[in-house]
């Protein structure tokens, strides 16, 4: 066994790449953090990555860990960047990527457009056959035209083929025959059909996941493979794991083979760590926030579970339907509430705080590069709640007359003083995040009161302790390292994968033998996938959640099947806790049959994800860590003097009482009067709220 | 003194949270809900109402419900002595002529909010009933004469007592119900939510106080007449009569007159009410109303009841749009859906690139059931269906989306229509029939194949727009009609457009087409790559590129 341990995180950001490094000697315990930034370097991001890896003084040879986030599957989609893609599927069907499903969200709006297809109606073509929603064929497939359309597609230039046919989710006989078809008349096209991505029904939502997914395949797949051989060129012999959006990492062989799952990894990585935290210090409810420069994002965490769904859609918001990708992701509200959020005024006077933000450039007025728009950043400025002689640790000298001017041009418009406007900014900010985390907690049926508010992301420390107050919540805790904490959570993650399958078994009582069977099949096929990647069966976790529902509802809820035998004692005893679930986030239960309507299977298995060890706790008394103090300005709870400390001098065992203000290159923490500060073993601030 | 918390920022956050507490209401009802009209096709509405009954805030899948609830709670005001209402009341009413607006398959729930022995708002929803009983399966018949064939009539009635629910109501309801389980399902869920949303309010009020509350619930109905007034300062000014044929022959009339600050909808000089279930209410004939003045005024803004305050409507009682008791009113949503046109008819050619040509603008509401051949339980498919929109200046119209009376509403998949019904969908396509054709031409409507599987199932459809079509403008072509074609085994065909209990056996197929949008503009003016576009990708035939864009490939 080598004397330590190297392991390193890379995210792949819009602007930045990032690296977190993480070093353990065996012999001592002693965990070594650095952390570096490097430009993002568009179209080759590979490159970035290995310039971070040499900016940080990392050696990929000594690497034994390396995971990995990136955008660039996300980036693909919005910007329209990926590949001409073809779309083939049952006869009768080829418009349903184009009907999509008639909704129109923006709902006065007689102008409305609707969102255009990512495949042309020439390009979707289709095959008979026919399979019933049982899984039994109705009309055999027929393979004879396909020469036809590959020789259309051949000369419109199309890269890359989905195959989409109804009912494929019960049984995926005949995409499989097509795929096959496909590959022996055309080998070099990439093609993906939709059973592999999904087993779940909606046809609609399945092509679309399929179409996307081929789409970006041939991007992603050419930078996968251009990171590891660059990586390989430096003679990287470590595991490397690509971040997914269901909180796991996956091997680089899978993710080549459907990236669609890494769409939305950014905000997973972030979500993960904070639910290992809460299992390392003890707090297994935990609401999770992340304020970076333009979002904030948000999810609940129960009983150290994050809860992982497969209806995430892309631009969609209130004005647009958007695209749906039925893969497993985070369950996360998202915001455009960010640090760099605008405040602006309505035509009748009303004050609204994003979501267009002024980016990096010009960024908050504060900034001095040109931006006259007041942001979030801006009145956390004027309030002293930043300070403006720190701002981004010190880097930058804060602008205050362009924040001043960008205020009072604000104040002006509301006929409030300019303080009343910083003020009026960040309650506003504060209630756009307060309405976000409601809708993950109180609207899913958790009371906030029950759960800890875990904040990280470079604006996290400024909002949360309000945030946590206005909701009722008791405490607060902010990692260390809290500006760079989503890449902490990727060397936290396990390798795992989330199986979802539709299948309904109307009488599961009655007949446990279809309930054993969907999980045994499940099952199989996980272990099969993970023995691929050389895990052994001993090492997979498997945990089956059963989703039921009252016949006739649509909506199922997920319970977890407990025990190893499914029998009907186990399947009636699964349904009582279905009842009880039901009650508990809709307040009444039904004496109605309940049906089970498919699996949710998680399998993972830890793959060299670190342990964190304690910190080293060394003689230094409080009054090092204290910097001085300012007046802050906390809107509603006053203004108040409070003590500056430095969060990189607390030591484990530290505490103290609010009002203050923490601070370190990456992040600011506002304390409110009377609020409890205690610094635990691993370096985390927790904070205890005044009843 | 200005206390500290009557600040513009304070009245902010309570309206946004009005806001939110609608969408959390619509969400607990949604998934709870046991039939897919509402929690799939969202038939279904929430929302907040002052004390008064004003609308403050809603959270809907149709917008043609957000003006409903504050009639109903209007109503229950009415009926009911305040000394009789109690914390934890909820009243339930879905009668036309007791606040009831659309017809009786729509049960709409209010529960009082107190604080301090005074009522500061109402929470309420509207959800579509399966079936209330009435004389057909889903107590929609095409046949009804009076409103006593449509089912039970719950005229604003006290449902839960201080939080009691009555269960000599609840057997009531049940017993006259073809569905009592989805029923009883559907009920639990409304109640569950105005209970929700009571909830949430009374710990806004605890915030921020009940004079504060009070006072940004007022303030947000201004705020939404000044979004309307503002609107209005830029619209045309003028009276602009209008009179269309409608598919049974019937003439209706509008008059519009645009002030500075009113908007003004006479249809005094309408037909008599019908001896048919095509009737509405005057409250039903405001909502299209209502919707046609959001949709010229500023459709981004929220709207409540301020928002509707500038709203003129005249009606005459007895007419069609005023229909008193005991007009039938089961397919009062086709007559509303025709106001809302009517307006939008009127006003297109007067209002530059605000509104577009002539969309198939009909709910189109579909009932088919039976039994399923795999289960043996009775089915039944009600469901609205998506259709073509017109084009308008610079753009063509949407293809395949519901009309505007619905929103946030989704159309069933197949793969699990195949699953829930006894059905077979063999195909579902954009609507290849010519038409619509204009320098920005209509988008498409559908052509849907429902197979059954078993004998004895039934049809049951009303949707207008069947004869009179799509209207093309400024030179566009007009579109194509809605109807149902039943195709039988033995190769028969018929077609419809109202009709009731039209028998199905094994084999048969129901064909439901919905119309292509009208064309906007000269179809010679249309750009020639368009037209290449549209031929390469078979929306357009060769040759009727030629007849009409005269345009040779």
């Amino acid at each position: 066994m080598n004397a330590r341990t190297i392991r390193v995180a890379t995210d792949v950001g819009g602007t930045f790449t990032d690296l977190v490094y993480f070093e353990t000697d065996h012999a001592t315990g002693r965990q070594t953090v650095r952390t570096a930034k490097s430009d993002t370097t568009p179209p080759n991001f590979e490159q970035g990555v290995l310039n971070v890896l040499d900016k940080a003084g990392v050696d990929p040879a000594e690497i034994a860990f390396f995971a990995h986030g990136t955008t660039v599957v996300i980036n693909a989609l919005t910007e329209r960047k990926g590949a001409k893609t073809a779309l083939i599927t049952t006869s009768g069907f080829r418009d349903i990527l184009e009907i999509a499903r008639g909704n129109r969200p923006d709902f006065f709006n007689l102008k409305y457009e609707k969102p255009a297809p990512f495949v042309p109606r020439h390009l979707r073509r289709e095959v008979p056959g026919r399979i019933a929603y049982t899984g039994e064929e109705r009309t055999p497939l027929d393979l004879s035209v396909l020469p036809a359309i590959l020789a259309d597609y051949r000369a419109e230039g199309v890269e890359a083929i989905a195959v989409c046919l109804l009912h494929a989710y019960a049984a995926p006989r005949h995409e499989e025959a097509v795929v096959a078809e496909i590959r022996r008349l055309w080998p070099e096209v990439s093609v993906v059909a939709s059973h592999q991505i999904t087993r779940e029904w909606r046809e609609y939502e399945r092509s679309s996941t399929t179409v996307l997914s081929a789409y970006v395949q041939p991007v992603a797949s050419r930078y996968l493979g251009r990171l590891e051989s660059g990586l390989g060129s430096k003679d990287f012999k470590g595991q490397l794991y690509v971040m997914q959006s269901n909180c796991g990492v996956d091997s680089l062989t899978a993710t080549r083979e459907i990236p669609i799952t890494m769409v939305e990894s950014g905000p997973a990585s972030g979500f993960w760590g904070a639910a290992e935290l809460g299992r390392i210090i003890g707090e297994p409810n935990v609401l999770a926030l992340d304020i970076g420069g333009t979002t904030a994002k948000c999810s609940l965490i129960e009983n150290g579970q994050v809860k992982i769904m497969t209806d995430y859609w892309i631009e969609r918001d209130r004005r647009s339907s958007g695209y749906p990708i039925m893969v497993p992701v985070v369950d996360l509200v998202e915001i455009g509430n960010g640090g760099g959020s605008i405040a602006w005024v309505d035509d009748f006077g009303k004050l609204h705080v994003g979501p267009k933000s002024a980016g990096a450039m010009p960024g908050p007025a504060g900034y001095g590069r040109g931006g006259t728009e007041a942001t979030t950043t801006d009145a956390n400025l004027a309030l002293g709640r930043i300070d403006k002689d720190y701002f981004c640790g010190g880097t930058i000298a804060a602008d205050m007359v362009a924040v001043d001017g960008a205020l009072a041009k604000l104040a002006t418009k509301l006929g409030i003083s300019p303080i009343e406007a910083a003020r009026g900014i960040v309650r506003i900010a504060n209630n756009n995040m307060i309405n976000a985390l409601k809708l993950v907690s109180l609207n899913r049926g958790y009371d906030p009161r029950d759960f800890t508010l875990v904040a990280f992301g470079g604006g996290g420390g400024m909002h949360a302790v309000a945030l946590a107050s206005e909701l009722g919540m008791k405490k607060v805790v902010i990692p260390r390292g809290a500006s760079v904490f989503s890449a902490w959570g990727m060397m936290m993650s396990d390798l795992r994968r989330d199986y979802f399958v539709t299948k309904l078994i109307e009488d599961g009582v009655g007949h446990p033998e279809a309930l054993a069977s969907l999980i045994g099949e499940a099952k199989a096929r996980a272990l099969a996938q993970f023995a691929a990647e050389g895990v052994a069966a001993d090492r997979v976790k498997l945990v089956p959640f059963i989703k039921c529902r009252y016949q006739n509802q649509e909506h199922a809820v997920e319970v977890a099947y407990e025990g190893d035998m499914v029998d009907a004692a186990g399947i009636a005893a699964m349904i009582d806790r279905f009842h009880a679930a039901y009650e508990r986030e809709y307040t009444y239960r039904l004496d109605a049959p309940v049906e089970i309507v498919g699996l949710h299977l998680v399998a993972s298995a830890e793959v060299g994800k670190l342990e964190i060890n304690p910190l080293p706790v060394t003689d230094a008394t409080l009054d090092t860590a204290i910097k001085g103090s300012r007046a802050v300005d906390y809107a509603l709870d006053g203004i108040h003097q409070a003590t500056i400390y430095d969060l990189e001098k607390l030591e484990p065992g530290m505490s103290f009482t609010g009002p203050a203000v923490l601070e370190d290159p990456g992040t600011t923490v506002v304390i409110l009067p009377g609020n409890r500060v205690s610094i635990d073993a691993y370096g985390n601030t927790h904070i205890e709220l005044a009843a | 003194m200005t206390s500290l918390r009557h600040d513009p920022v304070t009245f902010d956050i309570i309206q946004n949270s009005l806001q939110a507490i609608s969408d959390e209401m619509f969400a607990a009802m949604r998934k709870t809900s046991m039939s897919a009209v509402i929690y799939e096709v969202l038939d279904m509405g929430t929302g907040i109402c002052a004390a008064n009954g004003e609308i403050a805030s809603s959270g809907a899948g149709i917008p043609a419900f957000i003006g409903v609830l504050d009639k109903a709670a209007k109503a229950v005001i009415r009926k009911h002595p305040i000394a009789t209402i109690h914390p934890g009341d909820i009243f339930a009413t879905n009668d036309p002529f007791y606040g009831g607006v659309t017809h009786l398959n729509d049960m709409v729930l209010v529960m009082p909010v107190f604080v301090e022995g005074e009522i500061v708002a109402w929470t309420a929803n509207i959800a579509h009933w399966n079936d209330v009983g009435g004389m057909v399966p889903g107590s929609m018949s095409t046949d009804a004469t009076t409103i006593f064939q449509e089912g039970i009539r719950v005229p604003a009635i006290k449902l839960v007592e201080k939080g009691v629910a009555s269960q000599a109501v609840i057997d009531l309801l049940t017993v006259n119900s073809r569905l009592p389980a989805f029923l009883k399902g559907d009920l639990w869920a409304a109640i569950a939510a105005v209970r929700i949303g009571d909830k949430r309010i009374l710990d806004l009020v605890k915030k921020y106080g009940k004079d504060t509350f009070v006072t940004a619930m007022n303030h947000f109905m201004d705020y939404g007449e000044q979004v309307t007034l503002k609107a209005l300062k830029d619209l045309p000014k003028g009276v602009f009569p209008f009179a269309e044929e409608q598919d049974n022959g019937l003439i209706y009339k509008v008059s519009i007159e645009i002030t500075d600050d009113a908007f003004i909808v006479d249809l005094a000089d309408n037909p008599d009410q019908t001896l048919s279930p095509s009737n509405a209410s005057r409250d039903g004939v405001t909502v299209a109303a209502q919707m046609a003045i959001k949709a010229v005024t500023d459709v981004a803004a929220p709207a409540n009841g301020g928002s509707f305050r500038p709203l003129v409507l005249k009606t005459r009682p007895g007419s069609v749009f005023d229909a008193q008791e005991p007009a039938a009113h089961g397919f009062y949503y086709e007559v509303e859906i025709r106001v809302f046109d009517l307006i939008l008819r009127c006003l297109a050619p007067h209002l530059g690139d605000r509104l577009s040509a002539g969309s198939f603008a009909s709910i189109c509401g579909t009932v088919i059931g039976g039994p399923h051949p795999d289960t043996g339980r009775h089915y039944t498919i009600v469901e609205p269906e998506i259709g073509g929109w017109g084009g308008m200046l610079g753009r063509d119209g949407n293809s395949a989306i519901f009309s505007g009376f619905h929103g946030e509403t989704f159309n069933c998949p197949a793969e699990v229509a195949e699953a829930r019904y006894g059905l077979f969908v063999e195909q579902l396509a954009l609507n290849p029939e010519e038409g619509g054709e204009g320098e920005w031409r209509g988008g498409k409507g559908i052509r849907l194949d429902y197979r059954v599987r078993a004998d004895g199932n039934f049809l049951t459809c009303g949707y207008t727009r069947s004869r009179i079509l799509p209207w093309g403008m400024e030179g566009g072509r007009d579109g194509t009609p809605n109807y149902i074609d039943v195709i039988k085994t033995d190769g028969s065909q018929k077609r419809y457009a109202f009709a009731t209990g039209v028998a199905l056996n094994e084999g048969d197929i129901v064909r439901v087409v919905t119309g292509n949008g009208g064309g906007y503009g000269d179809p010679a003016k249309r750009d020639r790559a368009a037209i290449l576009d549209d031929i390469k990708n078979g929306y357009l035939s060769p040759a009727r590129a030629r007849d009409v864009y005269g345009v040779e490939v």
